[in-house]
C-alpha cells in the first residue's frame, strides 16, 4: 500500500496509508496514551486517551480510529487533548477503586502506568464504585470485575479475535457491566486460551495463581507443557497438526526437538502431563499417547528431507560411544552441523535400553531401529559388536568423543548369594536375553527382587515366557512402582511378595531352589549411612521356592579407571575442575552425557543431554552451538471458535488388551488411539501457545530513552 | 548474555532509585537502572509526598516547623538509638529535595499534616492542581523523565540477580535477567541498591522478624517487594541491620472495599480486645503506628472497634470525628449497605453485626462476655462524665446504647519493610566490620532504620522523604567515587 507523509509532534513521519495515526506514532517511537486500543484488536475509540490535535480540525481526534493521510499535521501534548485525557481518567477511577493497595497487578498496570502518564489519578468526579464479589469459581481465571474500566478489550478479544464469545456487555442493575455470556465460563463455551487475560489493563481478569510457574521466564511458563518436557518439545503446536489431521506435520514438530518420536510415544514418562493447564478443568491431555499416535500415523513423512539435509562437512571427526537415545540424539546433531560421527555400540544392534533395556511389548525393537535408520540415513555411521575400553584412547584417532554409555550394569547384592549360585541375573541381563534371542537359565519358576518399575517389566517379560514369577520387595504394594505397571503384571499373574525382607539365596548342588525372606511391618533408609533399618516380624523367616533369581536393585555405570577417565567412587566420570559429573569430563575433548552422568533416569533426559551435549561439542569444534531447526512450515489460526461442552470433554485412555490376550505374545499391551480417539483428545488442547501472538502492553516509560548499545557480545 | 558497561547501576526504581539516577547523571554519570516490574515508581506511586522540614511552603502557610525542632523531637521519639548522623542530614536537605522537586516539574498543592496530632511536613503532590491520591506517581514520573532525558537507560522486567565485587573487594558489575530470560551483565564502577524492601515477602519477614503472615500481621503486599535487594547486598558482603515493618492497623479484608466501611470503623469510639477490656486511649486510633502496635500485643493480636446505629448515624448526618488525606470518603451514605455486603461474602470474617452486645460478643469471639458488658456499661457511664481509665477526650465519647450493633475485627498490618542494608550517612554500604565497601550505596527503605521500633507518623511524608532524599546522597556519593576512581 502506498506510503503517506506526515508530522508528529514536529517530526517528520512515513507510515503506510494502512495505519492509523497511533500505530504510526507509535512505530515511530512517540508515545500517545491509550487503552481501549490493542494492537491485535479492532479499535472501538472509546476511551478517548488517544485523542490528539489535528492542525485544521476543530477539536481532537482520536487517534487509534483516524487513519493517517499525507501532510496531516498532529500535536499529541495538545492542551484541549491533555484535558480530555484527565477526564477520560476520571471516569474510570469513578468505577475502578481508588486505592492500589492490595492489587495484585500493581507494578504492571497500564491504567496506574496512564494515570501516571496524564497526571491525573481521579477524585474530580464523584465515585460510583462498582460492588461485585470477586468470581473465584472457575480453577483457571480469576474475575474481579469491581476493578473493571469497560474497555471493553476481553470481549472484543474474545469475540472477534477468538470466536467464541464467551465474554459480553451487559447492564446490570442498571449499570454496564462486562459479565460472562452464560452461568459459567464453562457454560459460555470458553475455550480457556487466556486471550483476555493477556488483553486486560487492569487486573480485573487474572490468571490464578499457581496455574503457572513464576521461576522461568513468562515466555516459556506460559505454555507448561514444553516448559516441561526437558526437550522443550513445541507440543501445544504439534497436537494442533492432530486435531488438523496432519500426522507428518505433528512429527515434523516433534523431531525438531527429539529424534525418537515414536519411541518417546510408547515410553516417555510423559512430565509434561504433570502441569498441562488443563488438569484444571478436569485432567491433563494424554499427551504422549498423542505422540504415539501422529508417529504411527504418519505415511507421508514431510519432514524427512529437511530431516536429511545436513551442513557442509566441517572435516571434524567425533566418536560417540555408546549408540542409546543420547548418543545417537548428539550424533545426528552433530552430523547435521557438519560433523563426521561414528557411533560405537557393543552390543549387536543399537537403541540402548530401548532394544535391550526394557520389554519388547514396551517398545517394539522394530520401531526404535525404523528411527534409528533415519539417523543412519542422515550420515551417522553406527559399528555395532564394538565396546570401546577406553575413552581417553580413542580421543586420539579423533577431534572429539562423546561418552554415552548410560548405566548399562544391573546391580546384584552380592551379600545375598553368598554360595555364587549361576542362575541370579539382574533385570537388564533378563530383558537384553528376552530381546536380543540370548541363551539364559531360569528353570521354571523366578522370584524377582526389588519393587519398581524395572522389576515390574522384568515380570511381564517372564510371564510372557511361559514363567511363574513372584516380586519381592520391601514396600507395600510395591509403592515404588507406578501403579499402572504394577497392576499391569499383577493383571498378568504375577505374584507380589511385599513387604518382605530378603535373608539369602537358598541352593542345592549348584543351583537356586529358593529365597530365604521374612516380612517386616515397616523400612526406612538410614538418611546418613543409607542402610536399611527394618521393623521385622519376629519369626516370620520362610522361603519362597524358585529356580531364579532376577534382581531389580538399580544399575551402575560399570566403568572402571582403564576407561581413561577419572571417576567418583559411584564409577561416574566427573569433571575435575568442579568435581561433579557434568557434560565435560577429566580429558579434554572428551564429554559425557545422559545416564552416565546423571544416573539412570528417562529416555526423554537421555534425549535432552544428547541435545545439550551436542550443542556444547559443536562450539568445541568451533560451530556456533546452534542445533534448533524448522522441519514443517505451520500456522496457527488465533480464530479457534466453540466447541460444543469444550469444557467437560473427558480424557481419552488407550484401550488395552486384556491380560490373557496379551500376555500370550510381546505385542504392545495397547493398539494406540483410534483415529476418533486422537482427533478427540488433541481437541481438548487449550492452546496456550496462542496467548503468545497477543502483543504485551506498551507503557509511557518504554517509549523514553533508547536501550544501551551492546558491547563485546 | 548481553553485555553492557556503564559508570553506575541502580537497582530499583522507586522515588530512592529514581533520585539516584537523575543525581549520579546530573553528574555526569553514564547509568543504568534495573526494575523488574513495567512501570518505574515502586510502592511511592500510590503515596501523595514526602517530608520537607523549613520549606517556603510552610513558611507561607505559617506552619512553625523547623530542622531543629524536628531533629530534637524526632531523636526523643527514637531514644537516640538511630543514627542522628543521618536524621540531621536527611532533615537538613528535605527543604532543597522540595525545591530540586520543582525545578524537575513537581507541583505541591502545600504542607500538611496527616492527622491533627502530627506536624505539616507532609509536602502533597498537587493533583490537577489539588489534593489527590497516588501524587507520588506523577513525582516519580518527573524524576523518570528527568533521568532519561539525562540519558539513563532503564530495563524493565529485568531484575537485577547479582552484585559482582573484584578481587580488591570493589563494586565490578552487576548480573540481571531480563523478561525473556536473557542474562545481562553490565561492568560498572558503583551500584546503588534502592529495592523498596521485602512486604511482599511473607517468609522472609518471618525469618527476619518472627511474624506469621496471615495470624500476627496482615500485610498490605506490594507486589514485588520480596527482599531482592537486601539478600542481594547481603550476598555481596554487606552487613545487614535489624528489621521493622512499618505498622498500620487494618480490615484484611473490608480496607480493600467500600472506603466508607475502614474509615468509620476507625473513628475513635470503643474499642476493646478478645478479653473484653479496653486497651488504647481510642483518639490514638488517627495514629496508625501507636495503634497496630497496641494491637499487636493484645491476645490474638486482634481488636474490635465497636459502634452502635446512633454513632453511624450521626456521623452520616454530621461527618466523622476525625479524617485524614488517605482515609477520607464524601460520606458514609452506603455503610449499612457496605457492612451487610461484607458480612453476606463468607470471605470476609472482619465486620459484625448483632441486634444485643451479648449477640456482638458470641460473634466476635470475646472469651469474657461480662467482662465486654462491663466495659460498655463503664465506658456508657464514662461518656456522662469523662475518660478516667484512658483520658480520651470528652468530645470522643459516644455511648454503644442503640441496636443494631457493629463491630470491625482490626489485625496489625503494615506498608512495608524498612532496614535491611547497613549504611552510613553517606549511603555507603558497610561491611560486617563498618568499612564502606567501595562503589556500593544503598538507599530508601532497603536501608531505613531511623524510626527505630516504630514509624514516626508525627512528622508525616517521612518514609518517602527519606527514600528521595537519600537517593539524592547516594547518587551524588556514587558519582564522586567515580571521579575519585577515575582520576586515580
Amino acid at each position: 500500500m502506498a506510503e503517506v507523509k506526515l508530522m508528529i509532534d514536529g517530526r517528520q513521519i512515513v507510515a503506510d496509508a494502512s495505519k492509523t495515526v497511533l500505530e504510526a506514532a507509535l512505530d515511530n517511537g512517540i508515545y500517545i496514551p491509550h487503552l481501549c486500543y490493542h494492537e491485535n484488536l479492532h479499535p472501538n475509540g472509546g476511551c478517548r486517551l488517544c485523542v490528539v490535535k489535528q492542525e485544521g480540525v476543530d477539536g481532537v481526534i482520536t487517534s487509534c480510529s483516524t487513519k493517517v493521510q499525507e501532510g496531516m499535521v498532529i500535536t499529541t501534548k495538545d492542551e484541549l487533548a491533555e484535558k480530555i485525557r484527565k477526564l477520560s481518567c476520571d471516569f474510570m477511577f469513578k468505577t475502578h477503586p481508588s486505592e492500589c493497595t492490595g492489587c495484585p497487578k500493581y507494578g504492571r498496570c497500564l491504567l496506574a502506568s496512564i494515570s501516571q502518564y496524564v497526571g491525573d489519578t481521579g477524585r474530580a468526579l464523584r465515585e460510583l464504585k462498582l460492588r461485585v464479589t470477586a468470581d473465584e469459581t472457575n480453577p483457571l481465571m480469576l474475575h474481579e470485575m469491581y476493578r473493571c474500566i469497560l474497555c471493553g478489550r476481553c470481549v472484543r478479544a474474545c469475540g472477534e479475535l477468538r470466536g467464541v464469545g464467551a465474554l459480553k456487555f451487559a447492564k446490570v442493575d442498571g449499570r454496564m457491566r462486562v459479565v460472562i455470556d452464560g452461568d459459567s465460563l464453562a457454560d459460555a463455551d470458553c475455550r480457556f486460551c487466556g486471550a483476555c487475560v493477556e488483553v486486560c489493563p487492569t487486573g480485573s481478569i487474572r490468571d490464578k495463581v499457581d496455574v503457572f510457574r513464576d521461576d522461568i521466564p513468562r515466555e516459556q511458563a506460559l505454555i507448561p507443557c514444553s516448559a516441561e518436557c526437558p526437550a522443550h518439545i513445541s507440543i501445544p503446536e504439534y497436537i494442533r497438526a492432530i486435531y488438523e489431521g496432519d500426522y507428518s506435520k505433528s512429527v515434523g514438530i516433534i523431531r525438531e526437538k527429539v529424534p525418537f518420536p515414536h519411541a518417546l510415544g510408547l515410553v516417555c514418562n510423559n512430565r509434561c502431563e504433570n502441569n498441562c493447564k488443563h488438569k484444571h478443568l478436569n485432567s491433563s491431555l494424554s499427551i504422549r499417547n498423542l505422540k504415539r499416535f501422529a508417529a504411527e500415523h504418519d505415511e507421508d513423512k514431510i519432514w524427512l528431507d529437511n530431516y536429511l539435509k545436513v551442513a557442509p562437512r566441517t572435516g571434524k571427526k567425533v566418536a560417540v560411544i555408546g549408540g542409546g537415545a543420547c548418543g545417537l540424539t548428539a550424533g545426528y546433531y552433530l552430523n547435521k552441523k557438519g560433523h563426521d560421527v561414528t557411533v560405537f555400540e557393543s552390543k549387536k544392534i543399537p537403541g540402548g535400553h530401548m532394544t535391550s533395556g526394557m520389554p519388547e511389548y514396551r517398545i517394539p525393537t522394530q520401531a526404535v531401529l525404523d528411527e534409528v535408520k533415519v539417523i543412519e540415513d542422515s550420515g551417522v555411521k553406527i559399528v555395532c559388536n564394538s565396546p570401546i575400553k577406553n575413552a581417553a584412547e580413542l580421543k586420539k584417532d579423533y577431534d572429539a568423543v562423546l561418552v554415552a554409555i548410560g548405566t548399562s550394569i544391573g546391580k546384584k547384592l552380592g551379600y545375598l548369594n553368598k554360595d555364587n549360585l549361576p542362575q541370579t541375573y539382574s533385570a537388564l541381563e533378563l530383558l537384553q536375553a528376552q530381546r536380543l534371542n540370548q541363551e539364559i537359565d531360569l528353570g521354571q519358576t523366578v522370584c524377582i527382587i526389588g519393587g519398581g518399575n524395572v522389576a515390574f517389566d522384568a515380570a511381564g517379560t517372564l510371564l510372557r515366557m511361559k514363567k511363574t514369577v513372584n516380586v519381592v520387595c520391601l514396600e507395600k504394594d510395591a509403592s515404588q512402582a507406578s501403579p499402572d505397571e504394577r497392576d499391569t503384571a499383577l493383571e498378568e499373574g504375577a505374584n507380589l511378595f511385599d513387604s518382605h525382607s530378603n535373608e539369602a539365596i537358598i541352593g542345592e548342588n549348584g543351583r537356586v531352589t529358593g529365597l530365604q525372606v521374612h516380612k517386616i511391618n515397616s523400612f526406612y533408609f538410614h538418611p546418613e549411612t543409607r542402610a536399611l533399618v527394618e521393623d521385622a516380624i519376629p519369626d516370620s523367616t520362610y522361603i519362597i521356592p524358585c529356580d531364579s533369581i532376577v534382581f531389580a536393585a538399580g544399575q551402575v555405570t560399570g566403568l572402571t579407571d582403564e576407561f581413561g577417565l577419572e571417576l567418583n567412587r559411584f564409577g561416574y566420570p566427573i569433571d575435575p575442575k568442579t568435581g561433579k559429573s557434568e557434560y565435560t569430563t577429566s580429558v579434554e575433548g572428551v564429554f559425557a552425557a545422559g545416564d552416565v552422568i546423571t544416573g539412570t533416569r528417562f529416555l526423554i533426559d537421555a534425549i535432552a543431554g544428547g541435545r545439550d551435549v551436542a550443542s556444547l561439542m559443536d562450539q568445541y569444534l568451533g560451530g556456533d552451538g546452534v542445533i534448533d531447526e524448522q522441519l514443517v512450515e505451520r500456522t496457527a489460526d488465533p480464530f479457534i471458535g466453540t466447541i460444543d461442552n469444550f469444557a467437560s470433554i473427558e480424557r481419552h485412555e488407550m484401550d488395552i488388551r486384556p491380560a490373557e490376550e496379551r500376555k500370550e505374545d510381546f505385542a504392545p499391551v495397547s493398539t494406540g488411539f483410534t483415529c476418533e480417539q486422537g482427533t478427540c483428545e488433541a481437541s481438548r488442547c487449550l492452546q496456550c501457545d496462542l496467548r503468545l501472538q497477543i502483543a504485551g502492553p506498551k507503557f509511557w516509560n518504554d517509549y523514553a530513552g533508547a536501550e544501551g548499545e551492546e558491547v563485546n557480545a | 548474555m548481553k553485555n553492557l558497561q556503564a559508570d553506575v547501576v541502580v537497582i530499583g526504581t522507586g522515588p530512592s532509585g529514581l533520585a539516584a539516577c537523575v543525581e549520579a547523571s546530573e553528574a555526569g554519570m553514564k547509568v543504568i537502572a534495573f526494575e523488574k516490574q513495567n512501570v518505574s515508581g515502586g510502592a511511592a506511586n500510590m503515596g501523595m509526598g514526602p517530608l520537607g522540614i523549613g520549606t517556603r511552603h510552610q513558611q507561607d502557610q505559617m506552619v512553625d516547623i523547623d530542622v531543629e525542632r524536628a531533629f530534637k523531637m524526632f531523636m526523643e521519639y527514637t531514644h537516640w538509638r538511630v543514627d542522628a548522623n543521618m536524621v540531621k542530614r536527611y532533615f537538613e536537605a528535605s527543604a532543597g529535595t522540595i525545591e530540586w522537586l520543582e525545578d524537575l516539574g513537581v507541583e505541591f498543592a502545600g504542607a500538611y499534616k496527616y492527622f491533627p496530632k502530627s506536624e505539616a511536613t507532609w509536602h502533597i503532590v498537587a493533583v490537577n492542581g489539588g489534593i489527590g491520591r497516588n501524587g507520588g506517581a506523577i513525582m516519580n514520573k518527573a524524576m523518570l523523565t528527568k533521568a532519561q532525558e539525562n540519558g539513563v537507560e532503564v530495563y524493565y522486567e529485568t531484575p537485577a540477580k547479582k552484585i559482582l565485587r573484584d578481587e580488591e573487594g570493589k563494586i565490578c558489575g552487576v548480573d540481571a535477567v531480563d523478561k525473556d530470560g536473557e542474562e545481562i551483565h553490565v561492568d560498572c564502577k558503583a551500584v546503588i541498591v534502592g529495592t523498596g524492601g521485602a512486604g511482599d515477602s511473607p517468609e522472609y519477614m518471618k525469618e527476619r522478624m518472627g511474624y506469621t503472615y496471615g495470624k500476627d500481621l496482615f500485610n498490605i503486599v506490594i507486589p514485588g517487594l520480596k527482599g531482592e535487594g537486601i539478600k542481594m547486598a547481603i550476598a555481596a558482603g554487606a552487613a545487614t541491620t535489624e528489621m521493622t515493618v512499618e505498622k498500620i492497623y487494618i480490615l484484611p479484608f473490608s480496607d480493600f472495599g467500600p472506603q466508607s466501611v475502614p474509615v468509620t470503623f476507625m473513628q475513635p469510639n470503643l474499642m476493646v480486645n478478645v478479653q473484653g477490656r479496653r486497651f488504647i486511649n481510642e483518639e490514638m486510633m488517627q495514629n496508625t503506628t501507636f495503634t497496630g502496635n497496641a494491637i499487636q500485643i493484645q491476645k490474638g493480636a486482634v481488636g474490635f472497634s465497636i459502634l452502635d446505629q446512633k454513632i453511624v448515624n450521626g456521623y452520616k448526618k454530621k461527618g466523622l470525628d476525625v479524617v485524614n488525606f488517605v482515609h477520607h470518603v464524601d460520606n458514609i451514605d452506603d455503610f449499612e449497605q457496605a457492612c451487610d455486603d461484607i458480612i453476606a461474602d463468607p470471605n470476609n470474617p472482619d465486620v459484625v453485626k448483632a441486634d444485643t452486645l451479648e449477640e456482638l460478643a458470641e460473634k466476635l469471639g470475646i472469651e469474657d462476655v461480662d467482662t465486654f458488658l462491663e466495659t460498655v456499661e463503664e465506658y456508657n457511664d464514662m461518656c456522662e462524665s469523662q475518660d478516667t481509665l484512658f483520658y480520651k477526650p470528652s468530645k470522643f465519647m459516644k455511648p454503644i446504647e442503640k441496636a443494631p450493633f457493629y463491630a470491625g475485627i482490626f489485625h496489625p498490618s503494615g506498608y512495608g519493610t524498612l532496614g535491611g542494608i547497613k549504611i552510613d550517612d553517606k549511603c555507603q554500604v558497610l561491611d560486617n566490620d563498618w568499612n564502606a565497601i567501595p562503589g556500593f550505596f544503598a538507599c530508601g527503605t532497603d536501608t531505613c532504620t531511623i524510626y527505630g521500633d516504630s514509624y514516626m507518623f508525627l512528622l508525616p511524608g517521612n518514609t518517602m522523604g527519606y527514600c528521595v532524599n537519600t537517593g539524592r546522597f547516594a547518587g551524588e556519593a556514587a558519582a564522586e567515587y567515580v571521579d575519585e576512581l577515575d582520576e586515580d
